[in-house]
């Protein structure tokens, strides 16, 4: 940065760059920074807001709270007094991270022991079928998202009629047959990368066809079942709408005490929302950015990489 | 050479064993079965229920099962296209489409394209920074930002507003410091009437609906159009250079070309997704005011869940799904047009 600076400096003295040109860049880097601090305003808003318990949020400076004002009361609530570790913040009942837990402990461990098979076999086997199986999943990604809501009407009306519909399992269930398709392309995608001349190597030195799959194949997918994972698990862990019409409050997920907070009746607690929705929110975005430097080509399998 | 969508799907990276080992079809099946099951009986299954209660008088979730519902043909669909609600729901969700596809476009373009100008510093920080909403939940943006839109005196685009406000104020009281022999004051016009219920109206909740789903969506865009704009060759620009041509003209004929197609793609997967968009719409106002703003999916959830209409809904949900199955059909046709992009150069 520094030396940038030097070398700029130097190049006008001497000549070789016009100050007309300096300033150009300046201005365009200035007007991409204005641009960028723009869309990211409502990052900027929440983080500040979940900072400014009991200070000047609610007034004409609350925008751009003063930094000296920020304290952690917010998070002091969230944490022990709301229904985020235990109901009503009293040790003892478990509450909507607890239940989060284990509708994502459903969705993830239902949904490898189903997608690990299932990739290995549209890797590297050939059987009638496969390719609509294949075409199929890739078409529900990319496009039939909404699809579960719509089928959350018929679905809510069955598992009301088979008592059902305030269970945490069946939920997690539900989430880890959503998040076959996707998971199980991204996962084959990478199975394809891995050399076929390691399994014929196994093979000529004996192996069984289970051996290969132990000994050569799992071990080296190892990094793409770390990222289905993770993929899972923000599944069960994000999803909203499905969770809210099916669960009761007891049950509720962090998801739904975070959207009961932000409607609450009277007024939004603001701070107290923002704190929740940062807690809820930070850590898996994290996760999810480590993942995705797994799978560059994780979204741009539409063909856009060339 | 142009490979199709269907070719590339299937059979792009396909390494297979020797076919000694190819023919053992019964253990692909048992390893693929699970998955396929479980998929479809928590996706194929509803619809073919839903199917079914489309052509039935189910009312509540009481009498869906059980016998109670008795099969009355299409008298839901003719009631359904005859309601004035439903094609209201349909406009509205046509138009949200439209309008976001169209915003997500420009947007898109336009932070793209500052961030891979050559004038700016920092740009890889900068891209890197931006793509982060698309590690947020869904349900944690929104809320977010239905707390922009707060109607209260405080929240934040009210705020904004105020602040206008008074930069207008003062600016009127230089002038009015200035041209002395007059008293100028602020027009009315020009001053924003806070605090504004930015739901409390039908075209302000739509607006609020369209700025948050380019705002949720533009981070797909933006990283699809920067990396086909990394693929427009830098010797094509020069070229141009030397023969003269302006911005508008190189915007126009080079860059636009060579991110057509890409764009094309992407805008059609979002353009789907738009066509779905249940969240935004419920959490903001449930599809308020009134139901002047219900899209599709959030007319036929309501219909059902809080009003009692299963069968009504029913056939809502099979209308909104023929337009999902013809957006696929779309992203297939258009998809073979994505790819020959990859393999021309």
């Amino acid at each position: 940065m520094i030396d940038d600076l030097k070398t700029t400096i130097k190049q006008v003295r001497t000549g070789r760059r016009s100050v007309a040109d300096v300033g150009k860049t300046i201005a365009g880097s200035a007007g991409a920074v204005a641009l960028v601090l723009v869309v990211m305003f409502p990052v900027y808003w929440i983080i500040s807001a979940s900072f400014s318990q009991g200070t000047a949020l609610l007034s004409s400076e609350g925008l751009f709270a003063d930094p000296s004002t920020y304290n952690l009361d917010a998070y002091r609530w969230v944490l022990f007094e709301s229904d985020f570790f235990w109901e009503d913040g009293e040790f003892g009942q478990p509450g909507a991270v607890f239940n989060s837990l284990i509708v994502v402990f459903v969705t993830v461990s239902v949904s490898l022991s189903v997608i690990i098979p299932g990739a290995y076999a549209l890797s590297r086997r050939k059987f009638r079928g496969r390719e609509k199986i294949l075409y199929g999943y890739v078409l529900f990604t990319q496009v039939g998202a909404g699809l579960s809501i719509a089928t959350l009407v018929a679905l809510y009306a069955l598992f009301v009629n088979l008592g059902l519909s305030n269970n945490l399992l069946v939920l997690g269930l539900f989430y880890a047959a959503g998040a076959i398709p996707f998971n199980t392309w991204l996962l084959k995608t990478f199975m394809d990368n891995i050399p076929i001349s390691y399994e014929e190597a196994a093979i000529v030195d004996g192996a069984s066809q289970w051996q290969v799959i132990r000994e050569v194949i799992l071990p080296l997918s190892k990094p793409g079942i770390a990222v289905v994972l993770i993929f899972t698990f923000l599944a069960g862990w994000n999803e909203f709408i499905i969770a809210q019409t099916l669960l009761q409050p007891e049950n509720y997920t962090l998801s739904v005490e975070l959207y009961a907070l932000a409607t609450d009746e009277y007024q939004t607690p603001w701070t107290e929302f923002a704190a929740f929705a940062i807690l809820f929110a930070l850590p898996v975005a994290i996760i999810y950015f480590a993942a995705q430097n797994y799978v560059e080509s994780g979204l741009s399998f539409g063909g856009m990489e060339g | 050479m142009s490979t199709s969508f269907f070719e590339r799907v299937t059979e792009r990276g396909q390494q297979r064993l020797p076919a000694s080992l190819r023919d053992r079809d019964w253990l692909a099946f048992v390893l693929v079965a699970p998955g396929i099951v479980l998929f479809l009986s928590f996706m194929l299954f509803p619809i073919a229920f839903l199917i079914y209660l489309s052509f039935t008088d189910a009312t509540h979730t009481g009498t869906v099962i059980g016998g109670e519902a008795n099969f009355i043909g299409f008298d839901n669909y003719i009631s359904l296209f005859t309601d004035s609600q439903f094609w209201n729901s349909l406009g509205v969700t046509w138009l949200f489409l439209t309008v976001s596809v169209v915003a997500k476009i420009i947007v898109g373009i336009a932070i793209a394209m500052i961030l891979t100008h050559a004038r700016v510093r920092g740009k890889r920080y900068m891209r890197a920074l931006v793509i982060v909403p698309l590690g947020f939940p869904e349900i944690f943006s929104i809320t977010v930002w239905r707390g922009m839109f707060s109607s209260a005196r405080f929240g934040p685009f009210n705020e904004i507003l105020s602040m206008y406000n008074s930069a207008v104020t003062s600016l009127v009281g230089v002038i009015d410091s200035v041209i002395f022999f007059a008293a100028v004051s602020a027009p009315e016009f020009l001053l924003a009437d806070v605090p504004i219920a930015w739901f409390g109206s039908r075209w302000s909740t739509f607006a609020s609906y369209v700025t948050t789903e380019v705002w949720l969506a533009y981070p797909f865009m933006v990283i699809i159009i920067v990396s086909a704009l990394q693929d427009v060759p830098k010797e094509l620009h020069d070229a141009a250079k030397v023969d003269g041509a302006g911005y508008f003209h190189r915007f126009r004929h080079v860059t636009l070309p060579a991110i057509k197609r890409p764009t094309m793609f992407a805008s059609i997967l979002t353009a789907a997704a738009s066509f779905q968009q249940f969240l935004v719409p419920w959490v903001f106002n449930r599809g308020g005011p009134a139901r002047d703003n219900e899209l599709i999916l959030v007319y036929g959830f309501r219909e059902a869940i809080e009003l009692n209409e299963y069968a009504l809904s029913s056939a809502i949900m099979v209308t909104a799904l023929a337009f999902v199955g013809m957006f696929m059909w779309l992203a297939v046709k258009k998809g073979d047009l994505a790819d020959g992009v990859g393999n021309d150069d």
